[in-house]
């Protein structure tokens, strides 16, 4: 506790510092950044000045100073000082100042689960019905990003108290340019191509499949993702929804055959790296790896777009290796679905510049600075693709922009004694060797004796 | 630097702390009742009695904070649901006892009480008889008693690396596997072996403790007095007869001692299978699966206490069993 309120205050104090630090990007120097939006948003707000609050956030080191870089504009424009402060503990910490009376203006979610508790609690206020039309208006698959943002409230009422700002690209899969070219195999356009491919590379005598469960206490949550995405390939968004809140049961039919279509991939040991054997004992970081070994050990890996960081030293991404969205399935018509994740901001309290502070997110420009930087991806369609300063974050962005589905990670949406918890173990004895039924009837009873 | 300071700063505050304490409430007493003057023989009893008290106070203090209150608590939270916000009696324990992975740790947590123990023992006793009149014993016994100084979470990670797997035709970085594999045999994934992985999570207890019951056990059979072994020896009896029957049961109070320790160690166990498995693949133990209900994820303070109440409960008969061994040791 003591350790967390030091470092609380040294971020405190490197923030102010940082309040005063330069814009990243001369305002009106870069014709890709819309800067009338800044000038309108501040002309629409111009009672701002001398006025402050504070945002906590999980973004710490790099993405802290980025959203710096960011709340400076805002700063900048409106003469109002907005304070960051994230902490690594920021899921603990929300609810303990929230329930202590002395809550942060306003929090960066990184979980609608976590949101959408304290909504029930009474912490968030509403940000009201004209920024989920906004929302639905503005961001490509806003429907579902407004959904992701609405709460029942503490008497139960329906309403918008999260606003969706900077995603995640979970529906990726990761090949070797070079070594499809030499092979011969096209990147597949549909769901059915993807495992025709599979199956080639198979009858080709090489292993299509890279697959790595590992990641120490927390091993077995790259299943997790892996089902969630089948989920959408398999059944309709309605369907995904009613899992995450159990409205479905997790041993429904529907579930077990994206378990099962999972295990298509997974435990069949002419289609996986090192047998089924080797998948749960795999560390997801170093699973890639088989990518880049020379002759090859697999030519395929389904992971979301932070995996780069984990390619061996020196690696290009969009020349040494690259990536194609998962593809959806031809047949059916379940549309282009993206499964991803993201992060949520709330207001807590009842400061004018923290409300403020939501519509300034909505102007392209403060979506357009960050592109500009590195590691933001949005599905803001009006938020100039040409921003993006790296061509390989601009497809990501562009697959968020062309998904007529949107879904977070699934296991995030879940009690964290599911999401967190059982959906793991069971995905580890499901490759283990257990069926699909048995995973998803443990998972269930679990589920069922939560309150 | 600051954690480097406020670390120094706190040893410094505690160790002046305490020293002033008792040199400061020593003499305080000392002046309330002189040792001297008229009423010195009354003074001096009075003192007497108030002493034991203002030594024993500080920690009395502190354990009454740090042990008895946590433990009341912990049995008040597990009567709560999940974020300590409804009172629902006894259903986390009801919960208990239907939960697979409740039942699968309270059977691994049976295998350890029932393996690490007795061959930690076993082993400690071998080695401390076995070493005990060579003249390159006590490096044999340094040797064995190494382990002792790692960390529990540092022998996990070592012996993971022991079991590690990489798929056939790779190079094996795992002792083990390449063992195997250059003896002509296929590498083994030890660790998710359903059943064979919880002896290989135990060996590495084993490993640890075996120093420990080694020194303890060594000391006591220094301690048995030589005639009985002369006796012993004089009326022909055989070497292994002269440990089986002359000094086995002569160190049985100790061989208790050691035993119940360990098994106190035993029932705790979090480290090992933390670092190896997290209770994966059939490993789960009590310890482990409380970690995971009150820390993973959303926090679910009922049943994360309800567990520590289990495992305590398991606690305490074997650690009162172990007070009574040791005391009756002593005398």
């Amino acid at each position: 506790m003591k350790t967390t309120f030091c470092s609380t205050l040294a971020i405190l104090a490197l923030t102010t510092g940082i309040a005063h630090a330069q814009l990243v990007i001369e305002p009106g120097s870069d014709d890709r950044i819309n800067w009338a939006s800044l000038d309108e948003f501040a002309a629409a707000h111009p009672d701002l000045e001398g006025q402050s609050f504070n945002i906590l956030g999980p973004w710490l080191g790099g993405d802290q100073e980025l959203f710096q870089s960011v709340i400076a504009y805002f700063n900048e424009v409106t003469g109002a000082r907005a304070n960051y402060s994230g902490s690594d503990s920021f899921e603990q910490q929300i609810v303990i100042d929230s329930e202590a009376g002395s809550p942060p203006d306003m929090a960066v979610f990184p979980q609608p689960g976590l949101a959408s508790d304290l909504a029930a609690r009474g912490f968030l206020r509403p940000l009201g019905q004209e920024t989920a039309d906004w929302l639905v208006e503005n961001y490509a698959a806003g429907e579902s990003w407004a959904a992701l943002g609405t709460y029942a409230d503490q008497d139960g009422t329906e309403q918008l108290f999260a606003f969706p700002y900077k995603a995640d690209v979970k529906s990726l899969v990761w090949y070797v340019p070079e070594n499809f070219e030499d092979a011969g195999y096209d990147v597949p356009e549909t769901y059915e191509d993807l495992k025709a491919l599979t199956e080639q590379i198979a009858a080709d005598g090489e292993t299509p499949w890279c697959i790595g469960l590992g990641s120490g206490g927390a091993t077995g949550w790259p299943a997790t993702d892996w089902v969630e995405d089948l989920m959408l390939r398999t059944a309709t968004p309605e369907q995904y929804d009613a899992w995450t809140t159990n409205e479905m049961p997790f041993n429904d039919p529907v579930v077990v055959n994206a378990i099962e279509e999972f295990g298509w991939f997974a435990k069949n040991p002419d289609f996986v790296a090192g047998g089924t054997g080797s998948v749960a004992a795999t560390d997801f970081r170093e699973s890639p790896g088989g990518l880049f070994a020379s002759p090859p050990a697999c030519y395929l890996h389904r992971q979301a777009s932070f995996i780069t960081t984990f390619f061996p030293e020196g690696t290009v991404v969009g020349e040494d290796a690259d990536f194609f969205y998962m593809p959806a399935p031809a047949s059916g018509d379940l549309g282009q679905p993206v499964l991803g994740g993201g992060t949520m901001f709330a207001v807590l309290s009842d400061n004018p510049a923290a409300m403020a502070f939501v519509e300034f997110l909505k102007t392209p420009a403060a979506h357009e600075v960050w592109m500009a930087q590195q590691g933001f991806v949005t599905p803001f369609s009006g938020a100039n693709p040409e921003a993006y300063d790296d061509p390989t974050v601009r497809r990501m962005g562009e697959i968020l922009l062309d998904a007529t589905v949107f879904r977070f990670d699934g296991s995030d949406l879940m009690p964290g004694a599911i999401g967190a918890g059982a959906f793991w173990t069971g995905m580890v004895d499901f490759v283990g060797g257990a069926s699909a039924q048995d995973v998803a009837d443990r998972i269930q009873s679990t589920w069922s004796s939560l309150d | 630097m600051e954690l480097l300071w406020l670390a120094v700063s706190t040893i410094a505050i505690g160790v002046f702390g305490c020293v002033a304490w008792f040199w400061g409430s020593n003499w305080i007493l000392d002046r309330i009742f002189p040792p001297r003057g008229p009423n010195a023989g009354d003074n001096i009893r009075r003192a007497g009695q108030i002493r034991p008290w203002l030594f024993l106070g500080p920690a009395i203090l502190f354990l009454g904070t740090y042990l008895v209150y946590p433990v009341l608590d912990s049995f008040w939270r597990s009567l709560f649901n999940a974020n300590g916000t409804r009172l629902v009696g006894a259903s986390n324990y009801t919960w208990l006892a239907q939960d697979a992975k409740f039942r699968e740790s309270m059977v691994n947590n049976m295998l350890w009480l029932l393996v690490v123990p007795a061959l930690s023992t076993l082993f400690g006793l071998l080695a401390a008889q076995l070493t005990d009149r060579l003249k390159w014993g006590n490096i044999g016994k340094s040797l064995i008693f190494m382990p002792m100084a790692i960390s529990f979470v540092g022998a996990g990670v070592i012996w993971k690396f022991i079991y590690e797997y990489r798929a056939s035709g790779e190079t094996q970085i795992g002792l083990l596997n390449w063992i195997v594999t250059t003896m002509g045999g296929q590498p083994q994934l030890w660790l998710t072996l359903p059943g064979w992985n919880n002896f290989f999570l135990m060996i590495v207890l084993v490993w640890i403790q075996t120093g420990f019951a080694m020194v303890i056990l060594s000391a006591a059979l220094r301690g048995i007095p030589e005639e009985t072994i002369e006796a012993a020896i004089l009326d022909g009896a055989s070497p292994l007869q002269v440990f089986f029957k002359i000094k086995v049961p002569q160190i049985m109070g100790t061989i208790a001692v050691v035993w119940t320790t360990i098994t106190i160690v035993v029932l705790k166990v979090f480290d090992i299978v933390f670092v190896m498995t997290n209770g994966q693949w059939g490993t789960q133990v009590l310890a482990n699966l409380m970690y995971d209900w009150m820390f993973r994820g959303t926090p679910d303070y009922g049943r994360g206490s309800a567990i520590a109440i289990v495992l305590m409960i398991l606690v305490t008969p074997i650690m009162v069993w172990n007070i009574y061994n040791a005391r009756k040791e002593v005398r």
